[in-house]
């Protein structure tokens, strides 16, 4: 991922995590005040999708995974990098499989229009989004797998 | 291949060799829960699975929370909040012996309810009070073992990444999860004070006291932490009286963070950054573990292994307090091999039946599933905490700072067995609050 799409990714997801909160801060005022925003978790799901989409492109992209080192630690050399490459192996496979199931979803729901209930939010585009990070998640995967961490 | 108990049994056991091998928890617990559903339903139900836990995940709104509590954290980190908890904590007990190993507790206690994680407690409170306490001539030992025990406060005061996870997880309110978790807290935090009280009692040359500060300066550094403390107290509060939910306490913690944040002038497009990116891959982080430990749950209720598990030890006929006990050296032991999302997420939903089939809740066994995780993060040979603290001190050999968490892992393995034997210590502010 180049660096100009990374800061990009980072922005986009974060200054949607703050839209996230500034609606629900807005809702929590206006249901103390006698009022209500109508539709305001509707409009935080999608802050919180595009957020979490671009989270995981962020964190496959910059290699942020938890894992147990109880072995890689003790590894040197190629031993190390060959673990490394099946880590990285395994965690495309998953992606490849998240990608193909919502995929799958995504086709058979495309011509139902989803939208949801009280601010019409498409549906189809949000699957849409959070599919194509699936796939820039599985590319950079692919690559580490060839260019393991030096 | 049918679906039996035996088969979620191999499933766990791929499933181990898979993180002992180093692969991503997420990616081991996903993996194993897909191809688990393709051999005993089919490949189309496992890959529809896969997709609509996928995307369900990421449009939860109370999911949300995880990372919008993490972004509050970051701002506030930025906003030198551990040097200031630490600073005034030292002011108000410095002078007396131990002070500053007090005031550590007091700082990890405080920067733990608003960073959230183990980790990065111990690591930013490390970076503080260490070398203060070192300066004043304090056993090396003792210091970062207090400091490492103290990190582990992160995880148990609400609202903390592990409660959410588990939240989720399990699928119980948030809540309630953080309303349990209280008194645990607060007993933790009064057991580790118990713990440097005694230690200090017995070798009082390995935390002398340091100069005592007058009133006037005691004042200051409180008003200086003033606004951190309001901001704690308005998040965990508006959730205790119900002003507003944990997920919408995110929210309100961000935009106070921000105003605070703004009040000290550190609010600029460079920290905002940091905050923003630091979020975004940790919680994408953790979104894909949750993925995974989501699919992974499912495989295993396929199979039938967790009913077997939990009917099995039901039929042995132990009773509530061996069969706990019997759960808690299970996690222990787990929890010395596995980090802390990956031992809940793998105990969950093989434990939790066994435990709820004894007549404890799910919310009880959340919050001694987190006190068991913790004791994991100072425990050899996984201990992280004791590991960030080398980090922090380099010449302070492992061995030495576990010889110094030892106490501490006395204290804790007595709260373990006072949960076990009076559980309304966890489920009681909960039903007394009636959420």
């Amino acid at each position: 991922m180049t660096e100009r799409l990374y800061k990009a990714a980072i922005w986009v997801g974060g200054l949607a995590l703050l839209a996230a909160a500034l609606i629900d801060t807005i809702a929590v005022f206006a249901r103390n005040l006698a009022s209500s925003l109508h539709g305001s978790i509707e409009l935080i799901q999608v802050a919180v999708l595009i957020a979490g989409s671009l989270g995981l492109v962020i964190a496959v992209s910059s290699r942020t995974h938890a894992r147990v080192h109880v072995i890689s630690e003790r590894l040197e050399g190629a031993a190390k990098t060959w673990l490394d490459r099946l880590a990285s192996a395994a965690v495309a496979a998953f992606f490849l499989c998240l990608l193909a199931g919502s995929l799958w979803i995504a086709a058979d729901l495309w011509d139902g229009h989803e939208l949801s209930e009280v601010m019409s939010v498409p549906w189809r585009l949000l699957r849409l989004f959070a599919n194509l990070c699936f796939f820039v998640a599985l590319l950079i995967l692919l690559r580490q797998c060839w260019r393991p961490k030096p | 291949m049918m679906a039996t108990p035996e088969t979620g049994l191999v499933g766990i056991g791929i499933l181990l060799v898979m993180l002992i091998l180093g692969v991503p928890i997420g990616a081991s617990l996903g993996l194993v829960g897909i191809v688990g559903l393709f051999l005993t339903l089919g490949i189309e139900p496992g890959l529809i699975k896969a997709g609509v836990t996928a995307i369900d995940t990421l449009t939860r709104y109370e999911l949300g929370t995880l990372p919008l509590f993490m972004l509050m954290a970051h701002l506030l980190f930025s906003a030198n909040a551990s040097r200031d908890l630490f600073d005034a904590a030292a002011r108000l007990v410095g002078h007396r012996r131990g002070g500053l190993a007090y005031a550590a507790i007091g700082g990890c206690a405080s920067f733990g309810a608003i960073n959230h994680s183990s980790l990065a407690t111990t690591a930013t409170v490390g970076l503080v009070a260490l070398p203060e306490m070192r300066s004043r001539g304090y056993a090396p030992g003792f210091a970062a073992g207090t400091i490492a025990a103290g990190g582990t406060l992160g995880q148990i005061i609400p609202p903390s990444g592990a409660l959410i996870v588990f939240g989720i997880i399990a699928e119980q309110s948030l809540g309630k999860l953080f309303m349990a978790a209280l008194i645990p807290a607060a007993m933790q935090i009064l057991f580790y004070v118990l713990t440097i009280f005694i230690v200090v009692r017995l070798r009082p040359g390995i935390a002398p006291p340091s100069e005592r500060h007058g009133w006037g300066e005691r004042v200051r550094a409180l008003l200086r932490v003033s606004d951190l403390l309001l901001l704690i107290v308005a998040v965990i509060g508006g959730i205790a009286i119900g002003w507003f939910s944990p997920s919408e306490a995110a929210s309100i913690g961000v935009a106070g963070a921000l105003l605070l944040a703004a009040r000290r002038r550190q609010l600029n497009r460079a920290m905002l950054y940091r905050a923003f990116e630091e979020t975004l891959k940790t919680s994408g982080m953790i979104m894909l573990i949750i993925i995974g430990a989501l699919i992974f749950a499912v495989f295993l209720s396929v199979t039938g292994l967790a009913d077997a598990i939990g009917s099995t030890v039901t039929g042995l006929g132990l009773g509530p307090v061996m069969t706990l006990t019997i759960v808690a050296i299970i996690l222990l032991l787990l929890g010395s091999m596995l980090d802390g999302l990956g031992l809940m997420l793998l105990a969950t939903p093989i434990l939790l039946p066994v435990v709820t089939s004894v007549g404890m809740s799910e919310i009880w066994f959340g919050i001694f599933l987190i006190r068991a995780m913790e004791i994991g993060f100072v425990h050899p040979p996984l201990g992280l905490n004791l590991y960030v603290m080398q980090g922090v001190a380099k010449d302070i050999p492992v061995a030495r700072i576990f010889r110094g968490v030892a106490p501490f892992l006395v204290s804790d393995f007595l709260c373990l067995a006072l949960f076990i034997f009076f559980p309304v210590l966890i489920t009681g502010l909960p039903q007394w609050a009636s959420l």
